[in-house]
């Protein structure tokens, strides 16, 4: 079941009235309402990695109130590590096993021993990269002792498995979440009301704008070895804002959702292609996978602390594993070391915090500055985005070579009967209004916000990608 | 909570607002439109009189060339789509029946379009902004699993095929930016050769009997149109032209066109003539089952 579904439309007004017209009486109900929903949603997709949910819940869960009984630190420790290797062996095995046997095979074949891997034939659980890092990330607070160990089953599950975050985050926090839990939810209209808001906004960028980039730019780097210069530049642009669309959509769509029953989540994207440098990108994209690795791997090496070497280290391996995380392939290992090279530079310099405030704009030399900052950083994120994208990395490299070497800037009519250039206009317009409301969580708000409202509703109607309906990228992590 | 409902009901008159202005505006722009298809060109047609028609795929599209009809005092039409089948070849003779065309003969290609029962989605769109308006269109689709949705959910035809006739093309049907269908009487010549040819394999086709083929014999039976169905060229490496054989065993009446022009020189591909090849073959059809008139 996908936020841009039918299906999606129907439950989750079912949800809503079920919640606050039958279950308000005490936070218990409005609890086990959202779990049966939460549950009902993940078998959608394959009601069999329920299980596989359910244990990862209850390890967690009874791993986490043994580090709090442990009464010696090597105890503590043995529950921590064994919750920890549990959780990611699962991961491994899903996610990462045969890119590791083939990855071997491969190295062996190298040296001249000629070996036939055995590959699983695994699906890949929705959700399961989400999810057990939500788990993680309780086991790690619990075991350094920032929260008490939650007691309740029904709450801890809801913690992991809450359905507006359940497949593809925001990774949320226990400190987060669970208090939230806690207490009885009230309604609050004017919540409520930017929830729908958010819902809407987030349903734009992904029907409108994700979807309508995806035709492109599926195009272009399918066919990349046939394209020219002028239509692989645009086909790298397609995708970064087909990228962008998609999953900071997926995340307003979350987050509005979560808001109609009362729960705040943490902000996932702020903005990150009006970005000024690269480490302001990654503290505005994907927030909470960037803060996670920050908070339980980043920090625990020794963060910033340390030789400048030693600080070079933590953010490579930072890094690496951020894009590793993101799937077994080496593009995506590429895709994490190319920003740890851009990062590179402002570490060394010590300029890796600089752009912490907010901007204005006037008519001086410092607002072309801070343009042309913001357009290098769009197209260096725009340029590592082509590794991220590409099947394999020779594919990257040659889609790379292509566009600096053909230097053809000639209008190209694509196989799929459109012009290359027809999505600018669009983009422009959404490049606009994501500008002008930089400062808000969403564009419709405040003056007029009925007429903002009708605007996207019509263009949700007119301009949306229904008949090539695309899953959201992030749902394959 | 009040409050939020009447906000949830404000917002959802918005959305059933715009469904219903989005589906009159789509709708009345289509309505103006006759240079952008074939569909579009006939549906806006009405009273004329053709001696000779062609139906079917790319196949009738690139290889029938109408101005060689006119030279020898025939007025005639192709009237192929690229990807159309069968069933929509039937329901454009239909709409041509609701529009009171004359027709004489009509020219039909049943060849590769008989291995299926099945439609083509990216031409059924096409008919899709007339649904209200013309009832031969509605009588066609009233089986369809979408139907209902599409004939009374306001724009929901305009989403559901919105790559075919969403927003890009209603635009351009609203600014009446041609396309090149209807040039040369509908034919559309191909110029570039492209080589090696791949051969076309026909191993995994085998014939069926078709109903939107026993349609369109029964509307000519019943409108006097003389029906000739026939197969168009291949080229010579075709695998499995044992194919053709199986068409006959089925419909005996369909004449075997398939190898009148087979030269790889009057190929673009396997399975569509260039230019030459289209003259060559569209001069044979004429000598075949025509005799010149004197042009009135």
């Amino acid at each position: 079941m996908f936020f841009n579904s039918l299906q999606f439309a129907i439950f989750l007004p079912i949800v809503f009235i079920f919640y606050w017209f039958f279950a308000n009486k005490s936070r218990k109900y409005q609890n086990f309402i959202l779990i049966l929903a939460s549950y009902y949603f993940y078998s959608c997709w394959d009601w069999r990695f329920l299980f596989l949910l359910v244990f990862s819940t209850l390890l967690d869960y009874f791993s986490a109130i043994k580090i709090e009984g442990s009464q010696t630190k090597s105890s503590k420790k043995f529950w921590l590590w064994l919750c920890i290797s549990i959780n990611l062996g699962f991961l491994g095995i899903f996610k990462y096993y045969n890119f590791f046997a083939e990855s071997f095979a491969e190295l062996l074949n190298g040296f001249g021993f000629h070996t036939n891997p055995v590959l699983l034939n695994l699906i890949l659980p929705v959700g399961i990269s989400f999810y057990t890092f939500h788990g993680l990330s309780y086991i790690i607070d619990i075991y350094y002792g920032r929260i008490k160990s939650e007691r309740n089953f029904v709450d801890y599950s809801l913690f992991v498995s809450y359905f507006p975050l359940l497949v593809a985050g925001p990774i949320e926090r226990a400190t987060h979440l669970l208090p939230q839990l806690k207490v009885k939810r009230e309604f609050n209209f004017e919540k409520a009301k930017e929830g729908v808001y958010q819902i809407i906004w987030g349903l734009v960028k992904k029907v409108v704008i994700a979807d309508s980039c995806a035709i492109y730019a599926n195009e272009i780097f399918d066919n990349h070895n046939s394209m020219n210069s002028l239509s692989l530049i645009l086909g790298a642009v397609y995708f970064a804002f087909q990228i962008y669309g998609d999953f900071s959509g997926y995340s307003d769509i979350a987050l509005g959702t979560s808001k109609l029953f009362g729960i705040d989540l943490l902000k996932n994207f702020n903005y990150p292609y009006f970005s000024r440098d690269i480490a302001e990108f990654w503290r505005r994209w994907h927030i909470s996978l960037s803060s996670w690795f920050r908070d339980y791997l980043y920090i625990p090496l020794g963060g910033s602390k340390g030789s400048i070497l030693f600080q070079v280290r933590n953010t490579f391996i930072i890094f690496l594993v951020s894009g590793f995380w993101h799937g077994a392939n080496w593009t995506f290992i590429a895709w994490g070391l190319i920003n740890a090279i851009y990062f590179l530079p402002l570490l060394l310099l010590n300029r890796n915090r600089k752009n912490l405030d907010n901007f204005t704009l006037g008519l001086n030399s410092s607002s072309i500055r801070i343009l042309f900052n913001i357009f290098s950083t769009f197209c260096l994120s725009t340029l590592a985005w082509i590794f991220f994208r590409s099947k394999t990395i020779h594919d990257a490299i040659a889609y790379i070579q292509r566009m600096f070497t053909n230097f053809s800037f000639k209008e190209e009519y694509l196989a799929i009967e459109r012009y290359n250039h027809n999505l600018i206009t669009l983009l422009l317009i959404f490049i606009l209004v994501e500008w002008f409301n930089r400062t808000k969580v969403e564009p419709i708000s405040g003056k007029y916000s009925w007429l903002k409202m009708s605007f996207c509703i019509g263009a949700i109607l007119a301009l949306g990608v229904f008949s090539d309906y695309k899953e959201f990228i992030y749902f394959q992590f | 909570m009040k409050q939020f409902l009447f906000f949830i009901g404000k917002t959802i008159l918005i959305l059933f607002i715009s469904l219903i202005a989005l589906d009159f505006l789509y709708t009345g722009v289509y309505l103006q439109s006759n240079s952008r298809s074939k569909i579009d060109h006939l549906y806006q047609s009405k009273n004329k009189k053709y001696d000779v028609v062609f139906l079917g795929s790319s196949r009738v599209n690139n290889h029938f060339v109408p101005k060689l009809f006119h030279e020898k005092g025939y007025k005639t039409f192709n009237f192929g789509i690229t990807r159309s089948r069968l069933e929509e070849s039937a329901l454009m003779l239909k709409l041509m029946m609701e529009r009171n065309y004359s027709i004489d003969t009509l020219i039909l290609q049943v060849d590769l379009n008989i291995n299926t029962n099945d439609h083509s989605e990216a031409i059924r769109s096409l008919f899709m902004p007339y649904l209200h308006q013309s009832e031969i269109i509605r009588e066609h689709y009233k089986s369809i699993p979408e139907y209902n949705k599409l004939l009374y959910i306001p724009f929901y035809r305009y989403m559901y095929y919105d790559n075919r006739i969403g927003f890009r093309e209603m635009y351009n049907a609203a600014i009446q930016r041609e396309t090149n269908a209807l040039y040369n009487d509908g034919f559309y010549p191909l110029k570039t050769d492209k080589r090696p040819m791949v051969p076309a394999d026909l191993t995994k086709y085998y014939p069926k009997r078709n109903k939107a083929y026993e349609e369109i014999k029964a509307i000519c039976k019943q409108n006097n149109i003389t029906l000739i169905a026939m197969t168009t060229p291949m080229c010579a490496e075709t695998i499995n032209r044992d194919y053709f054989n199986h068409i006959h065993e089925i419909y005996p009446e369909i004449y075997r066109m398939e190898d009148t022009v087979i030269d790889d020189k009057y190929f673009s591909t396997c399975g569509h003539m260039n230019e030459k090849g289209a003259i060559a073959f569209t001069k044979i059809v004429f000598d075949k089952f025509f005799k010149p008139k004197t042009k009135s």
